[in-house]
Order: C-alpha cells, then structure tokens, then sequence
C-alpha cells in the first residue's frame, strides 16, 4: 500500500471515529424526561472499594424513594440508573461515559477519589455536573466547573482525630504514619495528617509506605515498631487498612490509632475484628445529629436495615442525590426541563446545585463557586468493638 | 534483632509464595503449560476454609446469609479446603485441559482457557458470595497467642505456622514424588509423556494426580493466608497468582525444589526492601528476576534446554 493510500484510509478513519464520538453524544437533543427525570451514579460495587460502593447504594436508593414519595420532581419520577466502576479508573471512565450518552442530568460519584481524577475530568468535558459522594482528595472541585462535591476534604476533618487523641493522651510523642503510595486519596490525606502532626509538635518517626492490594504489612509494621511510636495514624482504604490494624495489634502495638476517611465504614470490623476496638476516626457525619432531614433519614435507614446505624458514606450518597433533587424541582419550576436541550439543561442544573442551601442527613451544606461543600459540623467517633469482635458501633466523643 | 526479624517476615511470606508456585510447577511438568485457573482455585481454597469454619455468606451473593449447619475447627477444615480446592482442579483439567489434550492442540491453547476457567471461577464467585472481604475469625487457632518472642523478634504465630506448615508439605511431596510408584509414574510422564506411556504408565491419570495435587496446595495456601490477612475479595489471588508465577520463572520451569527457592527467595527480597522503600518492593522482587533470567535464563534451578539441530 503507498504512503497516499495509507494517509487516505488513516484520515478515513480518523474521520468515521470523530463521528462516531459525535453521534454518541446526545447534548444537542432535548432532555428525555419520558420516563423520569435521568440521573447517573458510578459507584464501586466490586474490585476492592466494594465495600464502599455498597454503602453508598443503599443511601442513593433511599434518597431516590424519598424524593419520589414526596412527588418527584414536580410531578415527574425522578429516575437513577446505576453502573459499576469495578473499583478502578478505566471502569469508572467507561461508566462514565456510558452514563453520560445515556443521557443523563447529572452523576453521582466516582467512590474514590483516584478514580474521579480520571473519570471526571470526562464529565467536564461533556458539560455534565457531577456531586462527589465521598471524595475527599484536594484539587477535585478544582477539576472544573462541572464538578462539585459534598464529602469534606480531608484537610477539614482528618486533623480533629489528632487533636482528638492528643486530648486523650496528652503526651504523645511519637507517630508513626502509614499511607497507600498509589492512591490519590492516601497520599493526599497523610500530607494533611503529617502537616497536623507537625503543627502539635509530634513530627511522624517514620513513614511507611503500602500499596493499595497490599495485604501483608510485617516488614512495614516492624520497621515501624523499631520506633517505639505512640501513635499510628493511617490514611487506608478499609481493606488494607483492616488488615494492617489487625497485624499491628498482633505484633504488640498497644497505643492509639488514628485512622483516616478511608476506614469510615463499619465494613472494617470484618477485617480487623476485636482489634478495631479504640480506633480514632474524625467523621463528617453522626447518627446522632437532631435535625428534621436526619431523623427522617435514620428512620428510613433503620427501616431498611433491621434497626443498623447508618455509616458516613450512606448519609452521604443520600446527601448527593437529594442535593441534585432539590435542585431539579428548584430548576424545573423556573425553567422547565421538557423541551430544553440536555446541554443547556446541564449547564442550568450545575448553576442551580451551586447556588443552593440544602438541609441534609449531614446538616445544612451549601457549596463555594467552585463546587466546595460548605458544612458546619464535624465529629470525631471511637470503633467500639462487641464482646465477640464481630460487629461493633463508631461511638460519637462528645 | 532486626535481621532475625527481617528473616522470618521473608521466610512466612516466600513459604507461600513456593507453595503457590508449586502447585504450578506441578502442571507444567507434566503438561509443559500455565495454568492460569491456578489463582482462583487458592482463592476457592480461602473461601472454602472460611464456610467450613462457620463463617456466614454477607448480604451481596446468590447465597447472602447461607451458612453450613456445622462449624469445623480451623484444622480440620484446613484439609476440607484443600480436598475442595482439589476438585475444582480436576474440573478445570477436565473442561480446560482435556479436551484440547485429545485434540494434540497448540499448548498455547490451553494456556487461554485455563485463563478462561480462571475468569469463570472468579465471577462465579462474586455471584455466589458477593465481593465483599470475609476473614477468617482471630480466634480461629483456638488458645494459641497471637504472637510470640523469638530471640528479640516477634513472630505473629500465623506467620510461625505459615512456614511450618509449608515446609512440611513441601517435604512430604518431596518424599512422595521420591518414593512411592505414583510419585516415580509422575516424573516419569513429566520426563516423557509418551515414553512413559509406552511403559505402562497412565499419563491421563498422572495429569489427573497433578492437577489434583497441585489443586490441593493451591487450597491449603488459600486457607492459610486467609486466616493470616484477609480474604480480600474474588480477585483476591491474582497478586499471588502473578508472583507465584515470578517465582516458577525464577526457580526453574517445572522444577520443585526451584519452586521452593524461589518462593523463598522472592519473599526475602521483599522483606529486605529499606522500609522507606517498602512501596515498591513488588518492583524490588520483579528487578531481582530480571536479573537473574539475564544472567541465568532456565531460572535457578531449571534444566537447559536440549539443543535443536
């Protein structure tokens, strides 16, 4: 084949696939509101953060029962599909994007922070608002205009457990930190744990380094352990995390804990058993929180799960689903959706998440211009282990 | 103190990595083939041991909530697990292996639907149990410690038993493949498949005892590393299916005691890492194999291969 021919069918190529991308894009056409209004959530239902993934669904299918019992959006069902990122970036970037040539309003997710600096970027792109759930990193409203989340950073809420364990015990003088090397939330964190550890005078020993998939920490924790540290402050996702308490206590670490926002599921106490009893986690939620919105979700949760208390990341993913709830019905009414075309309803609907007040499980939140949460309220909770080590509480500390 | 230290990390953590391997060394004798399904039988093994124990399905599988009516004690479901394991491999040699077999295909064949058969186990199980992480409880070893001192280190006492474990098995298949007629029949078909048969010996059911060993070790490895982390959901043997496949290489292709080396071998790399490196010793292990297939390319203890004219 010559060069000419070659460069034809290249360009030919190129071509049908600029195209293809075109047609899949469906912003020029009006929204389809047939039937109900289309929302997308992307969580982790499998791979390693499912056990994230499965708290925040049960928290999206509450908030979708409550907005639909109370009349959807004016009238109209408000309708969510759901697609699984299997836990990593190209499955985040595929949901992603399926969801958004679906058609959708809005998205819920990714869970994690490291799949969201790789899929939403996508969103931005297409003009699609996104609401993190439980995306904690610094830099993800930074993506772009289209994204937003309601998870408090970490720099908000992870120094108050150290602040926390200094109460506790005064005379900490020796940390030892953990962090997952490869994942964007743990690396972001541990900056933020360190620089808190600083600032109180307790300048880490050492700092371990993991992997996301490690499972077996040993070397890490007898490296750790030749320090005599005081304090371990981790910034885990819940499964290694797990794992690493519990081989931590088995080699005869006995002083405080601190763990980050990875760890803030009940899921751990599978993994870690008795020996999660005493962990330190600062939270951005507390069942025991007394406003209208919380009561009415805890009795919501408790009905669905025999009595259980809902973790951060359910109240959460309520949250970012009754945000973009409120804000449809609110948009709706001054603009009506059917006959709107899907960008410009896009586009509308991100300017009205951003402006509004919204009374949530987690409290009253508002967002920045750049899609920040604003929250007023945080908490710091001690895993309190059952006699038998298989379940337990996050007992709130007044 | 901290070289003792260091050493035992590495040996409980190589012990595992010879015994996966082996279970690999195993088929490849015999079939001079990968078998790809060998991750998702050691992670059955893991799932295997923690419902013979009484552990509980969680909320997400086909079977959320089942539970066996009996709880067996951490030991004697060990074997269970094993013996468990054990099948599933014959299935897979059966359905992945057999077949192609029969045929005289390309082995390379058999190399893709043993990655097959992996994949459908794999999702076969998140379907039946789900994708959460189950462990196997901390009591499981009844009143033993949690760990102990050894001459100014500590020993998790799983690790201890880790290795010891490992080593006898290792052995005692070292013994059987030395001495009993079956173990001489094995060697004799990874030798020369058909010369062996022209012998007398029943390749087909020589296969059958490797994929059935090597299913059993592969079960055994499962339980005893779910009793020491956790079992970190269906994907969990993929890390170890691909360092046990680092560690066959660096051994020796088809070599057990190679295996063994080189199970121990990768594990102590890890363990020496600088714990400031400690992220990165994954890449610390794969260098050191690098280096010794440039400088030794049948893997430490592997044979050369005979030279074609």
């Amino acid at each position: 084949m010559s060069v000419g021919r070659l460069l034809g069918v290249g360009t030919g190529l190129l071509t049908l696939t600029l195209l293809a991308g075109c047609a899949a894009d469906p912003g020029s056409k009006p929204v389809d509101v047939a039937g109900g209004v289309p929302v997308g959530a992307v969580l982790a239902l499998t791979g390693n953060a499912n056990v994230y993934g499965q708290d925040q669904k049960i928290g999206l299918e509450l908030a979708l029962q409550h907005r639909n019992g109370a009349g959807g959006i004016n009238g109209n069902p408000l309708k969510l599909a759901l697609e699984d990122s299997g836990s990593d970036e190209p499955g985040a970037n595929a949901a992603f994007t399926l969801q958004i040539n679906r058609g959708v309003l809005a998205l819920i997710g990714p869970t994690l922070s490291q799949q969201a600096f790789s899929a939403d970027p996508i969103a931005q792109r297409r003009g699609v608002p996104v609401v993190a759930p439980s995306n904690t990193a610094t830099g993800i409203p930074e993506i772009g205009f289209f994204i937003s989340r309601v998870s408090a950073q970490s720099s908000v809420i992870a120094p108050l457990a150290i602040e926390r364990a200094l109460k506790i015990q005064p005379g900490l003088k020796r940390a030892a930190v953990f962090y997952a090397q490869d994942d964007a939330y743990s690396t972001a964190e541990t900056t933020i744990f360190q620089k808190a550890l600083k600032e109180k005078g307790l300048d880490p020993v050492t700092v371990q380094r993991t992997q996301l998939n490690d499972q077996d920490f040993q070397n890490q924790i007898s490296a750790a352990l030749r320090e005599k540290p005081d304090l371990i402050v981790l910034s885990l996702q819940a499964v290694d995390g797990g794992n690493l308490i519990r081989q931590l206590r088995e080699l005869g670490y006995k002083g405080l804990i601190v763990a980050g926002n990875g760890m803030n599921t009940p899921n751990i106490y599978p993994i870690c058993q008795k020996y999660c009893d005493g962990l330190l986690i600062a939270q951005a939620y507390s069942p025991e929180l007394d406003t209208p919105a919380n009561t009415a979700f805890l009795k919501a949760f408790q009905a669905a799960k025999g009595g259980a208390i809902p973790p951060q990341l359910t109240a959460q993913a309520y949250t970012a689903l009754q945000v973009i709830g409120d804000a449809l019905v609110r948009l709706d009414k001054r603009q009506p959706l059917k006959g709107a075309t899907l960008t410009a309803a896009r586009k509308a609907l991100m300017e009205e998440i951003l402006a509004g007040t919204y009374a949530t499980p987690l409290g009253e939140i508002r967002f920045t211009p750049e899609g920040e949460v604003i929250q007023s309220q945080f908490f710091v909770a001690q895993v309190r282990m059952d006699p038998g080590g298989r379940s337990g509480r996050f007992a709130l500390l007044k | 103190m901290d070289l003792l230290q260091i050493l035992v990390n590495g040996l409980s953590v190589g012990a595992v990595y010879g015994l996966f391997a082996l279970g690999y060394t195993l088929v490849f004798s015999v079939l001079g083939v990968i078998n790809f399904a060998h991750g998702a039988v050691f992670t059955l093994g893991a799932y295997f041991t923690y419902l013979l124990i009484g552990g509980a399905v969680g909320a997400n599988g086909l079977l959320a909530g089942f539970q066996l009516p009996f709880a067996l004690p951490f030991w004697g479901a060990l074997p269970l697990a094993g013996l468990g394991a054990a099948l599933v491999a014959l299935l897979v040699e059966r359905v992945a292996f057999r077949p192609l077999r029969r045929r005289r295909a390309d082995p390379l064949l058999a190399l893709i639907t043993s990655l097959g058969a992996g994949v459908i186990l794999v999702n076969l199980i998140q379907l039946l149990v789900g994708a959460e992480s189950y462990a196997i409880p901390t009591g499981a070893l009844g009143g033993l410690p949690a760990s102990f001192p050894l001459l100014g280190a500590r020993v998790r006492t799983v690790q201890a038993l880790l290795l010891g474990i490992a080593v006898l098995l290792l052995a005692l298949l070292t013994l059987w493949l030395e001495g009993s007629r079956n173990g001489k029949g094995l060697q004799a078909v990874a030798e020369d498949a058909e010369t062996a048969q022209l012998l007398g010996i029943d390749s087909t059911a020589m296969v059958r005892l490797a994929f059935g060993l090597s299913g059993f070790l592969a079960g055994v490895a499962g339980g005893l590393v779910g009793l020491s982390v956790s079992i970190a959901g269906p994907y969990f043997g993929i890390g170890y299916g691909l360092k046990g496949l680092a560690v066959l290489v660096l051994g020796g292709l088809g070599s057990v005691p190679g295996a063994v080396l080189g199970g121990l071998i990768v594990g102590l790399a890890e363990a020496f890492v600088p714990a400031d490196w400690s992220g990165y010793k994954d890449a610390v292990s794969y260098g050191f194999l690098f280096l010794v297939l440039l400088l030794r390319p049948r893997g430490l203890l592997g044979r050369p291969l005979p030279t074609k004219v």
